[in-house]
């Protein structure tokens, strides 16, 4: 009887989410998120990509009690170093006989944060960008498009070496330094949305009633910017990983012992034909972490993006 | 479908000429690969770089030469015999004759003359090495006079031991080149620099044939050689910078020596079929530079309790295996007095009593730039967890060589980890740079390894300025034993480990010799069979 209350009940709120005739805005707020989630769950590959940056939050979060063994402080030289994976060390260890499970999984925090850091410092700086120009037009326009332009001309992980030259290595410079290099596709995505909307009906209205362009800009604009800014982010999480994983590659990112993945495949690259584990494992890591990212982004565009509308 | 055809022959054709073929090399060539990206120059006057100078060591002679087996049995190669004069600051050279150059001109005093005024007036990096004696470019040319076809005198400013006269004279810098050649090739008085630094004009075994830079180098017999003819007709250097895909050239055959290979790498050929390992002790020393600008670094107990807080046994051990010994003075073994002692090894309850001394009981922070190569971080991490069972929080800055150089050059760093190799085989090398330090100014003009690291010696500076004048051999060496115990108690160096270069190469190589300094590789007389 318990059983049959429960999904009733599940089966009311299903209907008050799923009504054709909201009666608060709460309602229909909550009704088109509830759809979209029914979409993007119909999508395996999405939520397979979801599992993946779930278990990615999780195990940073928990990295401690998960992998026990110091990340940092290797064990004995002599006996413990180049293990292969086994019973004691499951990833087998590294050329300072540091259990390479525990540097993967203390590993996650600072990728997890590198690209929270990134998509924190450029999302805001590219949307601001995108959509005051889109706006405003005119010569505000050209300049800011023109610098977005010069950022765009140069591949990235160059323009992000360059920058980390001169800052000077380590894993706070390798943020600043992607996040300099990743804000101008979102500000040219900002841009061209704010163009379709800017002369439409309601933002002509708001603007009679007296409205500021930073106000319409600010209430009016960059909201109906974000879905699609934000499609993008999460598909450049990828490409974020990758290239802070090739700043440490090349020594440029996170500083030793740090556990980067991208130095811990630098570091392992040496003995890759004899103990191919060290450089496998940040390797695999870094593809599984990338994938996720990619898939969760593409589930997210089929959902968010109004314009593939079912 | 004809179409078809011609496109599938297309690609099978495309696909053969790009498959790997396993080939042997050729029997009358040697092809090593290395890693050349350091040279810059190929004039001996210039050269100063680890590669180039192998290639000075097999191309060029020089006035003497040194047993490889026993460094401080010295010969003329060039010079066949030498005298002092009775106030020993006058030295009268007489030439060899017979020589000739591989352009087939004749060697003569006029040549050997020639090449030291050109080293001393070019003053490149080098030139210290004969500019010591007191020669300028403005005197040399009345201190260094040739006074007949084969004989010259050479006048120095003091009566310095004949030994390190002659080991100065052993060096790169003091490679014959050729008067007539490189004359007809100057260039507004540049005394044929620009032309030398790609080109040859000396008299050694093999003569070079072409350099192109981080690509390859090669090199010919010269037939016109005074000695034993070298039984290759060729051999090549090739620019391979990833040590594993040196190894991995090696096993296929497609190369006859891996000349940078890591320990791990050697480890798994030594059982290789195919292919044996060969080792020779170096100068190279590996240090690290403790800066005495930094006030924590400058308390005695602090410098003390470093240097008992690295396992250095470990390192030789594992990550350094085969690469290193452990050494802990300043000259390197097969030196004149060089000191084998290793007082130093992982004592942490005792660098702990030395920091509480200091009153750094909690103990400190410091950074170390450290070079970003797989020797170099290796060992920078390894210190890092010794150093942190002390309490000593090590933070490593990695940098590529010309940035942590650059750095360490400024005085600019807290520590330093470093590799130091001696200039020529005399003592007094790096008595000067490890225990000399005229001038602690920010501006001083002579920069050894002391001033690197702010260290202010003045009263050893006069012992090692002594040394070089002590002409009895014994006496000299204990006063190089005595300075090398003072380093290694006092001094801002934890001098660690001392080089093994190791090669591994095809079985049917003989003959490739590893010398103890890195222009004594020598390949004169190795065969293939």
């Amino acid at each position: 009887m318990g059983n049959l209350a429960t999904s009733s009940r599940r089966g009311r709120l299903r209907k008050w989410l799923t009504t054709n005739e909201p009666i608060s805005r709460g309602q229909a707020r909550l009704g088109s998120a509830y759809r979209s989630w029914l979409a993007f769950s119909r999508n395996p590959l999405a939520m397979l990509g979801l599992i993946i940056v779930l278990a990615l939050i999780i195990i940073a979060i928990f990295a401690d009690q998960i992998a026990t063994p110091s990340p940092v402080v290797g064990g004995d030289l002599r006996t413990e170093r180049l293990q292969p994976p086994g019973e004691n060390h499951w990833l087998g260890t590294d050329n300072q006989a540091r259990d390479i499970f525990s540097r993967l999984v203390h590993g996650s925090r600072l990728t997890l944060m590198v690209v929270m850091l990134v998509t924190v410092i450029a999302m805001p700086i590219g949307l601001l960008i995108g959509t005051v120009a889109g706006y405003m037009g005119g010569w505000v326009d050209a300049v800011l498009m023109r610098i977005t332009d010069i950022f765009l001309a140069f591949p990235r992980l160059i323009l992000a070496l360059a920058f980390v030259a001169a800052l000077g290595p380590g894993i706070v410079n390798a943020v600043i330094a992607i996040a300099i290099t990743s804000w101008p596709p979102y500000a040219r995505i900002a841009r061209a949305e704010t163009l379709t909307i800017r002369n439409s009906d309601f933002v002509l209205a708001v603007r009679l009633q007296g409205a500021s362009p930073f106000r319409i800009i600010t209430r009016h604009i960059v909201p109906l910017c974000i879905p699609s800014v934000i499609i993008r982010v999460t598909l450049d999480m990828a490409g974020i990983i990758l290239t802070a994983a090739g700043l440490g590659f090349l020594g440029l990112g996170a500083q030793p012992p740090t556990p980067e993945w991208g130095a811990m495949i630098a570091a392992g690259r040496q003995f890759i034909i004899d103990y191919w584990w060290v450089a496998t494992m940040p390797g695999i890591a870094i593809f599984v972490v990338s994938l996720g990212f990619n898939l969760l982004g593409d589930g997210l565009r089929d959902v968010l993006d109004p314009k593939a509308e079912k | 479908m004809r179409k078809m055809a011609t496109l599938l022959a297309a690609s099978a054709m495309f696909a053969l000429a790009f498959a790997p073929a396993k080939a042997d090399t050729p029997p009358d060539t040697l092809v090593m690969a290395w890693q050349f990206d350091d040279i810059i120059s190929l004039d001996p006057a210039e050269v100063f770089e680890f590669s180039a100078a192998e290639i000075m060591g097999n191309t060029y002679e020089r006035l003497f030469g040194y047993d490889l087996k026993n460094v401080s049995d010295l010969f003329g190669v060039v010079a066949e015999t030498w005298e002092v004069s009775e106030d020993g600051k006058t030295l009268t050279f007489k030439i060899r004759e017979g020589t000739k150059f591989a352009s087939g001109n004749d060697l003569t005093a006029e040549d050997v003359v020639f090449s030291l005024h050109r080293a001393v007036k070019l003053d490149k990096s080098p030139a210290f090495i004969l500019t010591q004696f007191g020669f300028t470019t403005e005197n040399v040319e009345e201190k260094i006079v040739q006074t007949g076809d084969y004989e010259f005198t050479f006048e120095m400013d003091q009566a310095y031991a004949p030994t390190f006269v002659l080991y100065c004279l052993t060096s790169t810098v003091a490679s014959v080149v050729d008067k007539n050649l490189v004359l007809e090739n100057e260039a507004d008085g540049d005394l044929g620099y620009e032309w030398l630094k790609r080109n040859y004009a000396g008299s050694g075994p093999f003569a070079l044939r072409q350099w192109r830079p981080n690509e390859a180098v090669v090199l010919e017999r010269n037939d016109n050689f005074s000695g034993d003819k070298a039984p290759l007709t060729r051999v090549i250097y090739q620019h391979v910078p990833e040590s594993s895909t040196q190894r991995l050239m090696l096993e296929r055959g497609d190369i006859d020596i891996a000349r940078n290979l890591g320990p791990e790498e050697i480890a798994s050929l030594k059982s290789a079929e195919g292919i044996k390992i060969e080792t020779g002790d170096k100068g190279g020393i590996y240090y690290l530079g403790l800066n005495q600008k930094n006030e924590t670094l400058a308390i005695p107990q602090v410098r003390q309790a470093l240097k008992y807080l690295i396992d250095y046994e470990a390192i030789a051990d594992t990550i350094m295996a085969g690469q290193v010994q452990v050494h802990q003075a300043f000259l390197p073994k097969g030196f004149l007095g060089a000191v084998e002692d290793t007082p130093f090894q992982l004592d942490v309850e005792k660098a702990k009593e030395l920091l509480a001394e200091a009153g750094l009981a909690d103990g400190f922070s410091v950074t170390m730039d450290t070079r970003n190569t797989p020797d170099i971080t290796g060992m920078g991490e390894a210190i890092q967890q010794t150093f942190a069972q002390g309490g000593v929080k090590l933070e490593l800055i990695p940098g590529d060589g010309a940035q942590t150089l650059t750095k360490n050059r400024a005085r600019e760093h807290d520590i330093y980890i470093g590799r130091w190799g001696p200039d020529y085989q005399d003592p007094n090398t790096n008595a000067d740079a490890f225990a000399a330090n005229p001038d602690n100014s920010d501006d001083a003009s002579a920069k050894p390894l002391a001033w690197r690291n702010a260290w202010d010696i003045p009263e050893l500076t006069e012992k090692v300025r002594a040394a070089v004048l002590e002409t009895d051999g014994e006496k000299r060496a204990a006063l190089y034993e005595e300075m090398q115990r003072e380093v290694m108690e006092t001094g801002p160096f934890v001098i660690m480990f001392q080089e093994i270069e190791v090669a591994a190469m095809r079985d049917n190589v003989d003959g490739f010799i590893i010398g103890p300094s890195f222009d004594a590789n020598q390949y004169g007389a190795a065969t293939k069979n």
